[in-house]
């Protein structure tokens, strides 16, 4: 009775002594808004559309993937193939955030990797609405010039391709038809400005 | 003696004076208290407290005491409005007469009862009556439990607490707290009565209803005890009672233990408030520190250990006495 | 049940009052009521209400073909979030018979163990703070923090996380996750004395859970109970020795029971020790983690598991995990069924209170580490 006594008022003593110490080390909290702490690199979000260097905008080529695959039935997506493209281009690609869990499924799904998280981890609004994101909206202004590129570069492809496609027939028929010739007639290339 | 009706001209002019420094004190005090608390906590869990109102967060007590002013005070349907409306004043009232028995320095108190410490255990006594009349008024079931347990709590503690006295008395054979102050002033009275100092400082604890022994408000059991009804000033005025009474627990302890004003140095009313702010640190840190014992071990704990040690103490005090 | 336990007894003794633990209370972690019927401070029985939290997951599953229902495998009970979501995946790649990567499998264990790890240390604070112990909560959140972060790291979220994918993972761990687990490992060693000299050993804290809440051996005959409830009792029963899966048989464990008969306090050791033991897998994780692809090379692009039924169980923070699927080999399951651990331990409630005080119910409930939101669903 006196040991258990004694080992209990120990044991008292014990836990006071690592509260007292903790006391005096530095807290851990981070007093936000001066100081923040860094967001994670992988740090899922709200999603926006990131440009892509080769188109100059973003990609998004209304597959509907993403669509499909979200869980809670938040984005639409609709898009047109403008005149004398074969790609589509999206028109309309809008997320309601308040229904959206940033699972990240439509990253996984994407085609063109347009998808991407946002850095800005702080939205607000004032109703339900506030939180139906049109994800074109950095990207209107400039649709215009983008598919003049995109078409150009298609048109270019195109006839990279015939022309590639026709030195190939022309590199064959020639082989066969020299067939003792050991060289080739070097053709030019199908370049023009 | 400082002669009170003297410097104010007047019997009735100086006991409003008395009044008026009292409750002074009692406000000041419990803002630095619950300030200090706060920052306590803060600091053991790891993280700063109030920072923002004021520099070290000092004025955040007194924005919220403005703030819970400014609450609306809702007294609930069914509850027995004398009991309930009542029962704030009668925790309150008897600790304001409790302060001013306590000597600060030596010369510095309102009068010296020969009975000082009698008073102080009877008056303590009274602020049961205050929570059993808020649990029992505000109709309802937690506040109720909570007042149950808080009468039998106060109540089981007050004999270790009068057993762990009573040496002193013997002791110094007076009762008045003015005279076992100066009588410590070779040596204080901890240094021979370590087991009493330690009981009594326990039971003071108890009688506080302060963690360890916060069952009356056990928060994750009967989310508020017998307090549950109460918003507003109405709140505030059980916690003002409850710093008031911390703070009297422990000078009553300074002055039977740690020796009331006397050391060396600095002036007498420091040390005073040195010594009995430190062990208000001590029961912070115990509040801190433990969980919340059970109803029934609460009980075991001051029938079945303190009461025997305080009877040993009790005995071995007077037969030394007796031979020395 | 032998007999049936007498829930409403003599309501019209003026000795006796309910007192309901309301959906609404600082400690039942969560919404759940229990109905008390109370003698003084006795308990002479206790009903706990569930429902309350209600979420339909089970519905959703059918409306939502097998990917879709990823982001809510680990809302079922937040706190194993890493474990459910990497339960369910497996439960699918079980279905398909789908091999995954090595390298995957030690990622997945050494996540799902994290998790476990953080898990106890909410436990522990959470249930220290009901006994009235304010501080050892906030360390406890403090440490988890740190496992948080790691997990954010490479998952991109701190408690809900969608990291795995059938057949894998999503995204590869690099060097410097390694090496702050491994940190972490270190650092949580000497945190757990900290945790000894303020909790355990506190007789304030052994007196308030030694001999209460007894769940013994008997009684696991009649519920099936499992997870540290069950291995307090002294069973040796965990899923990832019994039938181990992805991964688990090669690494060496120990799994910790109880010798007092089932108290508070076996629970709080067998708790305390299984963070030891997670702590020694996860270490030998990281030693023989292999390179490789995280991602199987074949996963179908629509997944249909053939017609038929599915079970696939592991062992979470709180017990057997399990998840029943019905196919009929279409996109949508016919039935998802979760089998989660918190709902079979509560219903010892009615069992195991009577008796005891006002107080211990705090404390059996807390021990017992119920989620709600899992009793739910």
């Amino acid at each position: 009775m006196i040991k258990e006594t004694i080992v209990g008022a120990r044991s008292l003593l014990t836990g006071m002594k690592v509260t007292f110490l903790n006391a005096f080390k530095k807290p851990v909290t981070s007093q936000y808004p001066r100081e923040r702490i860094e967001m994670s690199a992988a740090y899922r979000n709200v999603i926006v559309l990131v440009e892509k260097d080769d188109v100059g905008s973003h990609d998004c080529i209304d597959c509907g993937m993403c669509e499909r695959v979200c869980p809670s039935f938040c984005i639409k997506v609709e898009g047109e193939r403008p005149e004398g493209m074969k790609r589509k281009r999206a028109t309309r690609f809008e997320v309601d955030f308040a229904l959206c869990s940033e699972c990240g499924l439509c990253l996984d799904v994407c085609p063109t990797d347009t998808l991407g998280y946002s850095r800005e981890f702080d939205q607000a609004g004032y109703g339900r609405n506030d939180f139906l994101y049109d994800l074109l909206v950095p990207y209107r202004e400039r649709e215009e010039t983008v598919r003049n590129t995109l078409r150009t570069a298609e048109a270019e492809a195109a006839a990279a391709k015939k022309t590639a496609a026709a030195a190939k027939a022309a590199a064959k028929k020639a082989a066969t038809e020299t067939a003792d010739n050991g060289d080739e007639t070097p053709t030019g290339d199908g370049d023009d400005s | 003696m400082m002669d009170f009706p003297q410097i104010f001209g007047g019997h009735w002019p100086a006991v409003l004076a008395a009044t008026v420094a009292i409750m002074g004190f009692i406000t000041v005090n419990a803002l630095a208290l619950i300030w200090l608390e706060r920052k306590v906590s803060a600091r053991i869990q790891r993280r700063y407290g109030p920072t923002e109102v004021g520099p070290f967060g000092l004025l955040q007590t007194l924005m919220d005491v403005v703030k819970l002013v400014g609450k609306e005070l809702i007294t609930p349907d069914h509850v027995h409005k004398t009991l309930y409306l009542i029962a704030p004043v009668l925790v309150f009232a008897p600790l304001m007469a409790l302060l001013s028995l306590i000597p600060i320095d030596e010369g510095w108190l309102f009068h010296d009862y020969d009975i000082a410490l009698v008073l102080l255990l009877a008056f303590s006594s009274l602020n049961i009556i205050g929570i059993f009349a808020a649990g029992w008024g505000s109709n309802n079931k937690y506040a109720l439990l909570g007042a149950v347990r808080a009468v039998a709590q106060n109540i089981s503690y007050e004999i270790p607490l009068l057993l762990a006295v009573i040496p002193i008395v013997i002791m110094t054979r007076s009762l008045s707290l003015y005279e076992i102050a100066s009588a410590q002033a070779s040596y204080p009275f901890i240094l021979v009565q370590p087991l009493a100092a330690i009981i009594y400082f326990i039971a003071g604890t108890a009688e506080t209803n302060r963690a360890p022994f916060d069952i009356p408000e056990a928060e994750s059991e009967l989310v508020a005890g017998f307090h549950t009804e109460y918003s507003g000033m109405r709140f505030g005025v059980f916690f003002l009672a409850e710093f008031t009474h911390m703070v009297i627990i422990c000078s009553v302890a300074t002055i039977l233990f740690l020796g009331g004003w006397n050391g060396p140095v600095l002036p007498g009313w420091l040390w005073f408030f040195l010594k009995v702010y430190s062990l208000i640190l001590v029961m912070m840190w115990f509040r801190w520190t433990f969980p919340r014992l059970r109803f029934d071990q609460l009980m075991s704990l001051a029938w079945m250990i303190l009461v025997p040690l305080a009877l040993v103490n009790l005995l071995a005090t007077t037969v030394l006495i007796k031979l020395l | 049940m032998a007999d049936t336990i007498e829930l409403v007894p003599d309501a019209s003794d003026p000795e006796t009052y309910f007192l309901n633990m309301g959906p609404q209370h600082p400690s039942t972690h969560g919404v759940l009521r229990i109905r008390l019927h109370l003698e003084g401070e006795r308990i002479l029985s206790a009903d706990p209400i569930i429902g309350y939290g209600h979420r339909a997951h089970e519905k959703m599953a059918e409306n939502r073909d097998y990917l879709q229902f990823l982001p809510n495998s680990s809302r079922i009970d937040y706190l194993s979030g890493m474990i459910y979501n990497l339960a369910y995946c497996q439960a699918i790649e079980h279905a398909l018979e789908l091999e995954v990567p090595e390298r995957a499998q030690i990622i997945r264990i050494i996540c799902g163990e994290l998790n476990r790890i953080s898990s106890h240390l909410l436990w522990l604070g959470t249930f220290v703070l009901d006994l009235g112990g304010f501080t050892p909560f906030l360390y406890a959140f403090d440490d988890r923090e740190k496992i948080l972060d790691i997990l954010d790291s490479i998952t991109g979220s701190r408690l809900t996380y969608c990291y795995g994918r059938f057949g894998g993972v999503t995204m590869d761990v690099d060097d410097v996750f390694l090496r702050r687990t491994a940190d972490f490992c270190d650092y949580f060693k000497t945190r757990l004395n900290e945790y000894h000299e303020l909790v355990t050993d506190n007789v304030i804290y052994q007196h308030r859970t030694r001999n209460v809440g007894v769940i013994s051996t008997e009684l696991i005959q009649d519920y099936a109970l499992s997870g540290p409830v069950l291995r307090a009792a002294g069973v040796a029963q965990d899923v990832r020795k019994d039938e181990p899966y992805g991964g688990y048989e090669r690494f060496d464990f120990d799994v910790p029971v109880g010798d007092r008969g089932g108290d508070c306090f076996d629970r709080h050791t067998v708790r305390m020790e299984e963070m030891v033991q997670s702590m020694r897998i996860i270490e030998q994780a990281l030693a023989c983690i292999p390179d490789g692809p995280i991602m199987a090379p074949k996963v179908p692009k629509r997944i249909r598991p053939r017609a038929g039924d599915y079970y696939f169980a592991v062992e979470s923070a709180r017990g057997h995990f399990g998840i029943f699927i019905t196919s009929d080999g279409s996109d949508v399951p016919v039935r998802n069924k979760l089998r989660t651990p918190s709902f079979v331990n509560v219903s010892t409630m009615p069992v195991v209170l009577p008796g005891t005080m006002l107080a211990d119910t705090v404390a059996v409930l807390g021990s017992i580490d119920i989620v709600v939101p899992e009793i739910d669903r």
